[in-house]
């Protein structure tokens, strides 16, 4: 609801020429206010009326009335209001398909535009070509909003193949749009009709551009770029052909340069000081921090020291999203992770992981995600019949906590208290949660083990206690179904994703989102924590990644280069770079300081399922449904890549030059039998878990 | 997906439409209307799939189930179909006739009571979670849960084209090259070069070869068996081949020259059981494996006392393999099967050749299929008929010789009566048996026209004959009687010092070892299914029929592994009697077979 709202102010931007970037932070910047506006006071009638009519068209009978009661608003004034929304919906975002041309100039247009961008210089070639698609949407769906159904479809026919292989599956769903009528309920076509396809291009290629629709009175040509299209220019060379594609492919065109603009503090938290009487002080447990150097073999007594190491100009201010304070409980559970960090396995080229693989056997086609926990000692999986099945890793037993009656009896001044909380009669090794009523699309463990989050096709999200073994809560808020939810490495926050379009960040105790990030122009299919839990990134069927402030809510970064649904994220271990792997099979690496695409690591066959990071950042697993992992020197990838070095025009030209030498990082490849690999994580001391189904 | 949208894109027709319309009881829908209609029902329809696809994609699934529809439904508000889930794809079945196509969903009568009746489904299996390493420190070790590390096509491929893998060699170092002046600032780039050189086996690697080859010529059966097993299924052998195929080749040189029998027995059976691994590709290997396997085959003597010891089986069960190794392996390359052949050829036309070893060329021919039976050995037969003339009737010969040459005289029938039967109509006459087929014309002539009646009385009682399927009956039994011949052969040798010592004083009776593959022409006439115990059942009858007819006192000697290992010593005390009654050893013989089945089982 908040994204079709979102809409109106697009309408404004007819204007096409270089827009200003006000322009498009105003825009970002009503995004965001969209979720506010609802719980505000002066609610325009607008708003309201959308609110209604959405409320109308679902059969919430109840609620509109309420509503209605509460703004205390006269009937007349709604229908003025919503008339008027309408109208201004159909003025705005369809009329602009208006044209008395003949349907038979359509493709004359096209083919001459099409001869103009073969005949150019080389140069301008590749940049000029990006034009052609969103002409050729546009330019049907022109056809089909003035009755021009027979002629659309033969135009449909002869030049759909023209384009880009990953086009080819929304040109599928726009050609099933065969008449007037289909265009209005069409997601799709409400993402075409209402926003803007940005196209990047060099000063030289737009004069190139303009020259030619000026010389040849383009009328329709012209008429679409104005209407539809945004052109963001930039000085300097124009790009190469891989320079062009390795950006191309998402739904709304290439990222805009100005939305990546913002500062990010990527850098990671301070580490507290635990000041607890706990052996061995060794508190440089800053992963990833240094990675290469073997690892904390000296204990480094001087604390101030250590902050010095970690005081990292990069990283956002420690009270700039407030954290939960650290409990006994965690302060302890960061010891155990420091002292297993000492133990920790430095990794290189030489020195390859093992993997441990689990196996879900007679399960096949029924599992639908599998999660590690942090530590490493549990395993979530959700099945496609509802349930949630948590297994121990580790010989110790899934208990449950004593009943009330019986922990009122123990000491709670014991040094085991903990111990003589749980319930040994309950021991087993595998425990089943039984609660949602869809299939459940992801699971994700608190830090501490105690807590564990689902999310279904049944638009829930529940939380589920892993010591009493029994739900929470439910929070309710996604109207569709739920494909993705991650805990915060800190806790008490979490993040979830869905078909509605929106990601949500949350807070445990809140039962409502207490941020709507909107923006995306299709199903958000993946949402990943930053290690400092200010971000969140989300990836998306629209085939882009975004970066959200959970702060201020606003999106931070747009990185556009898959061709495909994004499947996987990955924050490396310092925070610096996010790893982005899709239903394109490909894995790409973003540099998060500037929006850049970093690499594209190919390889895989299908699907990506899941990526990791080795717990000092030297390498990359990436897994896919085609049963195999590999694993990638992340150390020499980012080494070799001059990061600093910001090119003006906004695009990283650097490694995706040298594609044989990404070839030359892969440092191994390991196939399954018939296990497509759905999981992958790090131990604490780098020995790498993947799971998956055997579909033998 | 294009070519789906090739495919008349896909449109709902209008007759459909219309007879859908009719179904629901609209009649005579318009042209106009019917077309308004399906386009609109098209885009419908396309968008429901299309979000169907979402769901199945999140289900990490491959196949679109009627849930993703629901699922697709339910988010467009719309009440999804109730009743159609399934764990499978829709399970439509498709009708043609009369130039219509049609798709339908079928629903068969279930009886109410037989539900209630029957026994309860079986619970299915719960789901469990299995941990394997996939890699260690970066090498994967080739254990069963991990694919093999060279695939058989691989190997394969290696073996026939040799510079493929040069090719793939040279292509890597190039490209390490170019990769270095790519980046220009090597830095600290180390290049390993992989050396051309015969690597060496980890240690790990030695310690299995060490274990495996003691083992499988060891005394300890238990751990042979397990050592066979490994052979047999192990997907990491290939890199240990080499080693292996020279133990054996090595083993049969030294223990043909001493002959010793036992463990030239085991090593048939280490080449059986390389054999049957899925993941190898022996032809590499060929020319230590064929002169090992036939030297087990044609070797004038095999064992210490050819008179009293069971090579024959030795021989036989060589001759299987050799056939096996020419059905796998034979190539236009390298011409296994014709090599093997006229070796085999040469040796049945040389008159000086010993019987054990004209034995041994003629059992490798019968294996090798119909055809070469009938090409072959039908040509020889009057000739060898004229040679073990000589041995079986004359009375001043060697004991050694006559059992040889009663060996090959069962043979030839065996192996000549199921083609024979189909070559020749009857009615069968002795003398034109005895005019072609010289001294054993008559012999082949009654065994000939047993078969005949054994086949009646089959067709008439089971009705499941396939007559003169002699080749395929190698193959269809082929890797059961393998298997089996494998457990006598060796249960043979451990028996044969007692059964020498036991039944050295009455020494003129004869031995007939019960293989699984019995001689009689009964059984190669059989029903020719695969069911293994039907084929039991046969045997078992053959022998009876055998000793029937030939009505000579005799003495059984049932072997398998298995009662020497479970039985222990109640075995021998058992074969020391020295009278078995036919009924006795028909049981016991099925004894027998019953726990080959179950070895098969395994």
């Amino acid at each position: 609801m908040e994204y079709s709202m979102n809409q109106l102010p697009q309408a404004i931007n007819s204007d096409v020429k270089t827009q200003s970037s006000e322009n498009q932070n105003s825009e970002v910047a009503s995004d965001n206010s969209a979720s506010q506006t609802l719980d505000s006071e002066n609610v325009d009638s607008n708003t309201l009326a959308a609110v209604l009519q959405f409320l109308q068209k679902h059969n919430l009978k109840g609620t509109a009335d309420a509503l209605k009661k509460e703004a205390r608003l006269k009937e007349d004034q709604l229908r003025d209001a919503q008339a008027l929304q309408v109208d201004s919906e159909a003025t705005n975002l369809l009329s602009s398909y208006k044209s008395e041309g003949d349907p038979n100039a359509y493709e004359k247009a096209y083919l001459s535009y099409r001869r103009f961008v073969e005949s150019s210089l080389d140069v301008y070639k590749h940049e000029l070509s990006l034009v052609l698609y969103p002409l050729f949407v546009h330019m049907y769906l022109e056809m089909i909003y003035n009755n021009h159904e027979a002629e659309a479809s033969k135009f449909m026919e002869r030049f759909s193949i023209d384009q880009e292989d990953y086009y080819q599956e929304d040109l599928k769903k726009v050609s099933f749009i065969t008449k007037k009528e289909h265009m209005k309920g069409s997601d799709l076509m409400e993402n075409f009709k209402s926003s803007q396809f940005t196209v990047r291009m060099s000063r030289d290629t737009y004069s190139v551009l303009k020259r030619f629709l000026q010389d040849k009175n383009q009328s329709i040509v012209m008429n679409v770029i104005q209407e539809h299209l945004y052109v963001d220019m930039y000085e300097g060379v124009p790009r190469n052909k891989a320079q062009v594609e390795s950006t191309a492919g998402a739904m709304e065109g290439e990222a805009n340069r100005q939305v990546n603009k913002t500062k990010i503090y990527y850098g990671l938290l301070k580490e507290p000081d635990i000041q607890l009487p706990v052996v061995e002080e060794e508190e440089e447990g800053e992963p990833g921090e240094g990675g290469e150097k073997p690892k904390k073999k000296k204990p480094k007594k001087d604390p101030l020291l250590n902050k010095k190491a970690k005081s990292d100009p990069n990283a956002p201010p420690a009270s700039r999203l407030p954290l939960p304070d650290l409990r006994d409980i965690d302060k302890l559970e960061k010891v155990r992770a420091l002292r297993e960090a000492s133990k920790r396995v430095a990794l290189g080229p030489d020195s390859l992981p093992s993997i441990c693989f689990y196996t879900m056997l007679n399960c096949t086609e029924t599992v639908t995600c599998v999660e590690f926990c942090e530590d490493s000692s549990l395993l979530a999986a959700g099945f496609s019949d509802s349930i949630l099945k948590v297994w121990s890793l580790v010989p110790q037993k899934l208990r449950a906590m004593k009943p009330a009656e019986q922990l009122a009896d123990i000491d709670k001044e014991a040094e085991d208290v903990l111990v003589r909380m749980m319930d040994d009669k309950t021991g087993e090794t595998m425990k089943v949660l039984y609660g949602h009523c869809g299939p459940v699309y992801s699971a994700s463990f608190s830090h501490d083990r105690t807590l564990l989050l689902s999310s279904s096709e049944d638009a829930t999200i529940r939380l589920w206690s892993l010591q009493t073994w029994t739900c929470l809560v439910v929070y309710k808020g996604h109207i569709y179904p739920v494909w993705d939810v991650r805990f915060s490495p800190h806790g008490y926050y979490f993040s979830s994703v869905g078909h509605d379009r929106t990601a949500r960040l949350w807070a445990t105790d809140h039962h409502q989102p207490l941020r709507i990030f909107a923006g995306h122009y299709s199903d958000v299919d993946v949402v990943q924590f930053h290690p400092n839990s200010n971000y969140v990134a989300t990836g998306s069927s629209d085939r882009s990644v975004r970066l959200w402030d959970c702060v201020s809510g606003n999106c931070v970064r747009l990185m556009t280069g898959h061709k495909g649904t994004v499947s996987a994220l990955c924050f490396s271990t310092d925070g610096r770079f996010l790893a982005s792997g899709g239903a394109d099979q490909k894995v790409l690496v973003w540099d998060l300081a500037y929006g850049h695409l970093l690499a594209d690591l190919p390889g895989h066959v299908m699907t990506i399922s899941s990526l990791a990071f080795s717990r000092d950042g030297t390498v990359f697993a990436t897994a896919s449904l085609d049963g195999s992992i590999q694993l990638w020197d992340f150390f020499r990838l980012t080494d070799e890549s001059s990061l600093e070095d910001v090119n003006i025009s906004g695009h990283n030209p650097d490694l995706l030059k040298r594609s044989n030498v990404i070839e030359s990082l892969r440092l191994a490849r390991y196939p399954t039998k018939a296990t497509p690999v759905m999981s992958l994580h790090f131990t604490r001391r780098n020995l790498l878990l993947a799971a998956g189904m055997f579909e033998g | 997906m294009s070519e789906y949208e090739s495919a008349g894109s896909l449109n709902l027709p209008i007759e459909s439409m219309k007879m859908m319309a009719e179904s629901v009881g609209v009649a005579g829908l318009s042209d106009s209307a019917a077309k308004e209609l399906a386009d609109e029902i098209n885009f419908r329809l396309k968008t429901v799939i299309q979000d169907a696809t979402k769901f199945m994609h999140h289900g990490k699934r491959k196949k679109l189930s009627t849930m993703d529809i629901d699922h697709a439904l339910k988010i467009k508000n719309i009440e999804p179909l109730y009743g159609f889930a399934n764990a499978d794809h829709i399970p439509f079945r498709f009708a043609s006739g009369g130039g219509r196509e049609l798709h339908f969903l079928e629903d068969k009568e279930i009886d109410i009571a037989e539900i209630i009746g029957g026994p309860l489904p079986k619970l299915p299996l719960d789901v469990a979670l299995r941990a394997h390493w996939l890699s260690i420190d970066g090498i994967q070790p080739a254990v069963p849960e991990n694919p093999p590390s060279l695939s058989k096509d691989q190997q394969r491929l290696e073996s026939s084209d040799p510079v493929s893998k040069l090719a793939k060699i040279g292509d890597k170092t190039q490209k390490k090259s170019t990769t270095l002046t790519a980046i220009k600032k090597p830095k600290t780039e180390t290049v390993q070069v992989k050396q051309l050189t015969a690597h060496e086996l980890s240690v790990e690697q030695q310690l299995y070869y060490k274990e495996i080859t003691e083992a499988c010529v060891g005394s300890d059966e238990a751990r042979r068996a397990e050592a066979f097993q490994s052979l047999a299924s192990d997907p990491g052998l290939h890199q240990m081949l080499p080693r292996l195929c020279t133990f054996i080749a090595e083993g049969v040189r030294v223990n043909v020259v001493q002959n010793n029998l036992a463990p030239l027995i085991y090593l048939m059976r280490m080449v059986k059981a390389l054999l049957s691994n899925q993941t190898l590709y022996l032809e590499k290997y060929l020319h230590e494996l064929v002169p090992a396997v036939t030297s087990c085959m044609v070797s004038k003597q095999l064992c210490l006392r050819p008179e009293v010891d069971n090579h024959w089986a030795l021989r036989d069960f060589s001759s299987r393999l050799i056939a096996q190794i020419c059905k796998n392996y034979h190539t236009t390359t390298n011409n296994c099967q014709t090599r093997v052949t006229r070796l085999f050829c040469r040796a049945l036309a040389n008159d000086k050749m010993p019987l054990a070893s004209f034995y041994g060329a003629l059992v490798g021919l019968s294996e090798l299929g119909t055809e070469v039976i009938k090409a072959f050995i039908i040509p020889k037969i009057r000739a060898i008929g004229e040679r073990i003339e000589l041995y079986l009737d004359g009375s001043g010969q060697a004991n050694a010789d006559r059992i040889a040459a009663s060996h090959i005289k069962q043979l030839t029938i065996k192996v000549m009566v199921p083609i024979l039967k189909v070559t020749r109509q009857p009615p069968d006459n002795v003398d034109d048996y005895r005019q072609e087929f010289g001294y054993l014309g008559p012999a082949l002539h009654g065994a000939v026209n047993r078969a005949r009646s054994q086949t009646t009385t089959t067709t008439a009682s089971s009705g499941v004959i396939s007559s003169g399927a002699a080749g395929s009956l190698g193959l269809s039994a082929g890797r059961g009687t393998i298997v089996m011949g494998g457990a006598t052969g060796s249960a043979t040798t451990s028996r044969n010092q007692t059964s020498a010592v036991a039944n050295a004083a009455s020494n003129p009776t004869k031995y007939m070892f019960v293989t699984s593959r019995p001689s009689t022409p009964v059984q190669a006439t059989a029903p020719q299914t695969t069911q293994v115990v039907k084929l039991v059942s046969g045997a078992g009858q053959a022998n009876k029929q055998t000793v029937m007819t030939t009505n000579q006192p005799k003495y059984v000697m049932v072997n398998s592994s298995q009662i020497v290992r479970d039985v222990g010593n109640k075995a021998p005390i058992k074969m020391e009697g020295t009278e078995v009654a036919p009924e006795v050893k028909m049981e016991s013989s099925m004894v027998i077979k019953t726990e080959n089945i179950t070895i098969l089982d395994d």
